[in-house]
């Protein structure tokens, strides 16, 4: 009865050293997040790249995103000389002066983005769907507006089309 | 690469080439050739943004190289050596 007892007490104290633990290191990560958040001492300028452990952390946070929200079916028309011609105007428009173009040298808006926008001169490795969705919904925190708000989908894998036709 | 793809290929590239030239706006103002940055701590950052952008490959081995050591001898005030290391970081950049 005694032993049962004292094992009782010892189990109490454990948990109560491990609540006092978990709830100590809690409030210090809360008290070490806020400090930095209210501190400001990340650096949003757009000027100061990321440390390359950020800018790895949100690459892959973003290429994962995209592949889990990329299901739109794609037409299997995409190399149409048609819609590579249409999508050419709409890239010339929509696109250029962020993407760049083949002979085009860079614009002022392609140096000053910061992630900088991918040149099409270097290709992609996103899947055509994936395209798709990151010109129709848009990118956060990285310049890319949603298309999807002002032009019909039609429109929108016109220029996926380009993209297309110059990787394949 | 087949056939149909290549014609493809080529009526994209001629089909983005026109309508860049007559549907671009005019206002688009090319900035400065890389190769006329200033050795500062400003370039240098704009440098690792676009080396960042970059695909994984040699070119982008040789501008992360190419970039410390400018940035190694703008520490050390050594402005014709960090100029050097700047355009070849550069030219890395452009490929």
């Amino acid at each position: 009865m005694v032993g049962s007892s004292e094992s009782r007490t010892k189990n109490r104290q454990w948990t109560v050293l491990v609540t006092a633990i978990i709830v100590i290191v809690a409030v210090a990560c809360l008290s070490a997040v806020s400090t930095f958040v209210y501190m400001g001492a990340f650096d949003v300028s757009a000027d100061t790249p990321h440390s390359q452990p950020v800018y790895w952390l949100m690459q892959t946070v973003r290429e994962y995103s995209i592949a889990a929200r990329a299901r739109d079916a794609v037409p299997n028309d995409l190399s149409d000389a048609k819609r590579v011609t249409s999508g050419a105007g709409q890239y010339a428009e929509m696109c250029a002066a962020c993407h760049l173009a083949p002979g085009m040298q860079r614009t002022e808006i392609s140096q000053g983005l910061y992630p900088r926008a991918p040149e099409l001169r270097r290709g992609s490795s996103l899947t055509p769907a994936e395209e798709f969705w990151v010109v129709k919904h848009g990118i956060k925190m990285t310049g890319m507006p949603a298309w999807g708000l002002t032009h019909d989908d039609e429109i929108l894998w016109d220029v996926v089309a380009l993209g297309y036709c110059r990787d394949s | 690469m087949t056939m149909q793809s290549s014609v493809t290929r080529v009526i994209g590239i001629a089909a983005i080439s026109v309508a860049l030239a007559s549907g671009a706006p005019l206002t688009f103002a090319f900035a400065h050739e890389g190769h006329q940055m200033e050795c500062n701590e400003g370039s240098i950052n704009a440098m690792k943004a676009d080396i960042q952008s970059m695909p994984d490959g040699k070119a982008k081995t040789t501008a992360i190289k190419e970039t410390q050591a400018a940035q190694d001898m703008l520490r050390k005030k050594d402005t014709k050596g960090c100029m050097a290391h700047m355009h070849t970081a550069m030219e890395a950049i452009e490929k």
